[in-house]
């Protein structure tokens, strides 16, 4: 009976082709559209590396250009800070802190590996408290650092694996210039702070020495505020600040609400996207509605004919629904010709596996919504009265 | 092989009721070419429908070799349209997006045939039919008495042990109409199939064994053949 189907439809292969074309398309961008919100979907369910639960972002910003002023100011508003009791961590930090629209980047080579691309972080010993992370291998920054004759960093595993390979980086040098030179001294397992629906790239802590890095400014403060800490601190928390940072900018947000706000980069697009996939998903879905209706009307007397040379009505409605997965399956068929050149192009750097789950999830939706439409035309066909349909020519 | 014990057949609207089949009594026996006759609207296709389990009587019963079918599934009704009843209409009824041995084919679609002999049995109907020429033409590619012989050449396919024909040479040349006349003939003849043909055409009908004529839904006439031209 497939065969027969597949027969029927190849011959009806004029009528049904905008049907096919309209499928066609469908699929490609439903392929598109599943593509987007399983890559995002596959990020989000990846490990952050870090906890954003109670924990403020401030934003310092001086507003005079006298450095070594601006320097003093910055130590005194570190360490009042972290003398509030209702902070348990801070960490200055660059403007590039979890879920910041900020980014920095740096490129590093290790023997054969070159200029392998990594983000950059500068961060204070504390940082590590601030978001509880975990380092899996060697050690986090500590005093002992200070007088540490190479500048040393904490790597995430990703760049280990880019960097490194299978070798054990603590203890490797890096070379940056001709006098300096990066000594790994420890691997976090991840570390994905840009957005939740972000892959993890390749990154690297650089440790914040306010002894030596006597010129520098660092706009990021991250702190861990003790539960129960609320608006009342945050209000008391700036007009302290400000008063020793009279002419600096001071904002603070939570973490939270920088996620929020990061997320929405991702989700607004998602959400639209399914939407428009879904109005052209309503219109695939009248459209095969329509036709199938249509065909059945047509076809009255095929439909008798069928029943009078021994189709039972179960096979009539089956025939019908069976015809419209065929259709959808030759659609679907020169869709695939095209998704399946993503995978294996590694178009846009995807992992594969998202393409083929696109590719599947997008054929099962054709076909669930081929077997939705098809279902009630073609029940009522199964109704037909033999004898009534065979008068119909 | 058939038998029809006061069978009615009533269509009624809100309004209307209209009385197609008055308490008919039938019996079809196995290698009769039996010719139903009256005029247009005196119920000859709704019997015949009936007899081809397509249609269900208002009241009465029809059976099938002794069993009756009024209880049966509509499932067990299309096995039995399937394998025992072949259909041959005035309008041909082929579909036009098959081939000729495609539409053959058909009825054997709804048994468990394998595709290869679907073929052979399609082909060899279309043999006895004389259009083994023709099995990969479309029916419009072919004139009206080819067609027809296509449709006998798919109630053929199933082997069936009836034929129920209507009107089968109604759109026909008196030339086309001897010769699908002559196929049925033959079949009847030679293999000993039990034909029942509705038909307005009073030398057709005198060709076969037995005549009934209709009248107002009722059976007015039943009589061998020799005896009706005597």
């Amino acid at each position: 009976m497939i065969r027969h189907l597949f027969k029927l439809i190849w011959n009806q292969k004029k009528s049904n082709f905008l049907l096919i074309t309209e499928i066609f398309f469908s699929f490609l961008v439903l392929f598109a559209v599943l593509s987007f919100i399983i890559y995002n979907y596959h990020n989000y369910t990846q490990p952050l590396g870090f906890k954003y639960d109670r924990v403020w972002q401030l934003w310092l910003n001086p507003n005079t250009d006298s450095a070594a002023h601006n320097i003093a100011v910055q130590q005194q508003l570190i360490q009042r800070v972290r003398s509030f009791p209702e902070v348990e961590h801070a960490s200055l930090a660059n403007s590039n802190t979890p879920f910041a629209f900020s980014q920095m980047n740096n490129v590093l080579s290790y023997k054969s590996k070159k200029d392998v691309e990594t983000d950059i972080f500068d961060v204070q010993d504390d940082y590590k408290n601030v978001l509880g992370m975990e380092v899996s291998r060697g050690r986090w920054f500590g005093p002992q650092d200070n007088g540490s004759l190479h500048d040393p960093i904490v790597i995430n595993k990703k760049l280990q694996e880019e960097l490194f390979g299978e070798e054990d980086p603590i203890g490797k040098l890096i070379p940056i210039n001709d006098s300096t030179q990066y000594a790994v001294i420890g691997v976090v397992d991840h570390y994905r702070s840009y957005s939740e629906f972000d892959p993890e790239e390749g990154a690297y802590f650089h440790r914040i020495n306010l002894e030596k890095d006597k010129n520098s400014i660092w706009n990021g403060l991250v702190i861990k505020v003790r539960p129960g800490a609320g608006v009342a601190f945050e209000e008391k928390m700036v007009r302290e600040l400000s008063r020793i940072a009279k002419d600096w900018t001071i904002e603070v947000t939570t973490q939270e609400k920088m996620r929020q706000s990061k997320a929405k980069v991702t989700t607004v697009p998602m959400i639209a996207m399914s939407l428009v996939c879904g109005f052209l998903i309503i219109n695939v879905a009248l459209g095969l509605f329509g036709v199938l209706w249509y065909n059945i009307n047509r076809r009255y007397s095929e439909i008798g004919l069928r029943r009078a040379i021994g189709a039972s009505s179960k096979q009539i409605r089956n025939q019908f629904v069976g015809e419209v997965l065929v259709i959808a399956t030759f659609g679907l068929l020169l869709g695939l010709l095209l998704a399946v050149q993503f995978p294996l192009l590694n178009v846009f750097q995807l992992s594969s596996f998202i393409y083929w789950e696109s590719i599947g999830a997008a054929a099962f939706l054709i076909f669930l919504l081929a077997i939705v439409c098809a279902i009630y035309p073609s029940r009522q066909a199964s109704k037909i009265f033999p004898a009534v349909a065979l008068h119909e020519e | 092989m058939i038998q029809l014990t006061d069978i009615e057949k009533v269509y009624r609207t809100k309004t209307i009721e209209t009385v197609a089949l008055n308490r008919v009594n039938l019996q079809i026996e196995r290698g009769e070419f039996v010719s139903i006759m009256g005029p247009s609207g005196c119920g000859k296709s709704t019997l015949l429908n009936i007899m081809g389990l397509l249609d269900e009587p208002t009241g009465g019963y029809v059976a099938i070799d002794g069993q009756p079918v009024k209880t049966h599934s509509d499932s067990k009704l299309a096995k039995l349209r399937n394998e025992k009843i072949g259909f041959v209409f005035q309008s041909y009824h082929l579909i036009h997006d098959l081939s000729v041995v495609d539409n053959v084919e058909l009825p054997l679609l709804y048994r468990n045939v394998s595709a290869s002999d679907r073929r052979k049995r399609a082909l060899e109907a279309l043999e006895k039919v004389g259009l083994s020429a023709r099995t990969k033409h479309f029916p419009n590619q072919l004139s009206g008495g080819q067609r027809q012989r296509v449709a006998i050449a798919r109630a053929l396919a199933g082997n069936p042990e009836i034929i129920l024909a209507d009107e089968p040479t109604g759109n026909l040349d008196s030339v086309m109409g001897e010769e699908i006349m002559d196929i049925l003939l033959r079949l009847n003849q030679e293999e000993g199939t039990t034909i029942v043909m509705v038909t307005h055409d009073e030398n057709m009908a005198l060709k076969t064994n037995r005549l009934i004529r209709f009248f107002d839904g009722q059976q007015v006439a039943d009589s061998m053949v020799i005896e009706a031209q005597i």
